[in-house]
């Protein structure tokens, strides 16, 4: 148990003690209150905890980052042979899969040329890899090894080949971090590909599921739809993949994305042309 | 004497630091190591307020109040909130403390730990619209039963 209760401490002049104590709480308000808005000292503290606490607690946390990675080393070691089967079984099916697509590729190709359409929408910033990741407690957060130097501004969108993966939220010179499409805070304009619903939908805060919180018309779509951003918000360029219907409940659904948020190495920061 | 204070303060403070490391990295295979860093830091702190009170205090909650919202909300708020409130609680309530026994003294770090946890995903919740659910709460609470009587040794040994 805690011994008695006996103060320990360095003497300091009395007026300057409250002073500091009465600045302290006086700045925490004021920082409080305008740390919703855009302003100068806010952006430029989130840019040093960015760019320069990030890299230092990385370090600091390095051993146990190490103990991880083992961890994760040992799982997928356990795991070795069952995935190997199902990778065969995989390789049997894409095999499959392959030829239908090239063949469907060249026919598209023939297509768009008698339509003259464009190939997409979006315009590659660059590609950052992951620095870490602060997405344990609270907000759903990863950082990444690019910033605006690399040409990456606020609000662009980050995927990796299977989806939407988040926004940038912020950016200092060579790190921005992103906002993961799983919290509760990120909205996402979305549209059903089957049947065109359009709907916002955000993290549900269980980190797995995305869940609609307005649906046009009230329309609810089908389990197994897929969906992709609508484009209607400007935030997210147009079709990007985002997930499929999981699970529909009296007025809303729910979403479960195509990304695997537990293994991001790299992601492409991306915008409308 | 004053030598001794600065070597605990500055154990103190190494620990606080590590612990804040740790618990704001992500480790996705044993997140558990987050969340009891998590716990460690603010029983750490807690400890280190209850028997080295020194006004600098205040800064310390103000840096990692600031550092832990930034970086696991985005937004300044609930972590400086807690950190200002559990400061000022105990700045009103110091006199009354050196009355009490040192299970009583154990009780209030414990009660002080879940209040300011609470405090936290309270305002996170208000501020930043981060979920909680009941199960979420009662889980801080077995975790802060199953870690306080481990750490409070660790601390009082370092204390010693």
């Amino acid at each position: 148990m805690a011994p008695r209760f006996k103060v320990r401490a360095l003497k300091t002049s009395k007026v300057f003690k409250n002073v500091t104590i009465i600045s302290i709480v006086l700045l925490s308000f004021f920082l409080i209150f305008f740390s919703k808005s855009d302003y100068f000292i806010i952006n430029n503290i989130k840019n040093f905890s960015t760019s320069v606490i990030n890299p230092f607690t990385k370090v600091l946390s390095a051993p146990f980052t190490g103990i991880s990675n083992v961890v994760n080393e040992y799982k997928q070691f356990q795991s070795l042979k069952f995935e190997n089967k199902i990778l065969q079984e995989e390789i049997v099916r894409l095999k499959k899969w392959q030829t239908l697509a090239i063949q469907n590729s060249r026919e598209n190709r023939v297509l768009k040329r008698l339509l003259n359409a464009t190939d997409n929408n979006l315009k590659l910033v660059k590609t950052a890899s992951l620095v870490n990741r602060n997405d344990t407690f609270f907000s759903k957060i990863i950082n990444i090894n690019a910033g605006y130097e690399s040409d990456i501004e606020k609000n662009m969108s980050a995927i990796n080949e299977r989806g939407l993966v988040g926004k940038i939220i912020e950016t200092s010179a060579l790190k921005s971090r992103v906002l993961l499409i799983t919290d509760p805070n990120l909205s996402i304009s979305i549209k059903t590909i089957s049947d065109g619903i359009f709907s916002l939908v955000s993290g549900a805060g269980d980190n797995k599921y995305l869940v609609s919180n307005f649906i046009k018309n009230d329309k609810i779509p089908k389990i197994g739809d897929i969906v992709v951003t609508s484009g209607t918000a400007e935030i997210f360029p147009v079709d990007l993949l985002v997930g499929k219907i999981a699970k529909i409940e009296k007025d809303r659904f729910y979403v479960l994305p195509f990304v695997d948020f537990n293994s991001i190495d790299y992601v492409q920061i991306v915008t409308s042309k | 004497m004053g030598l001794q204070v600065f070597k605990t303060y500055f154990i103190f403070n190494i620990i606080l630091l590590f612990s804040f490391s740790i618990s704001v990295n992500s480790l996705l295979h044993i997140e558990i190591i987050n969340i009891l860093f998590y716990f460690l830091f603010h029983l750490t702190f807690i400890y280190f307020l209850f028997y080295y009170y020194h006004y600098t205090h205040y800064i310390l909650g103000f840096i990692y109040g600031i550092l832990f919202d930034i970086i696991l909300l985005n937004s300044i708020g609930s972590h400086l909130i807690s950190f200002m409130v559990i400061l000022s609680i105990y700045l009103l309530f110091k006199k009354y403390l050196l009355l009490l026994t040192s299970n009583q003294i154990s009780l209030i770090i414990f009660i002080s730990l879940n209040l300011i946890l609470y405090i936290e995903i309270l305002l996170s919740y208000f501020l930043n619209n981060i979920y909680f659910t009941i199960s979420h709460l009662f889980n801080y609470l077995v975790i802060s039963i199953i870690i306080f009587i481990p750490i409070v040794t660790i601390l009082n040994k370092l204390n010693k």
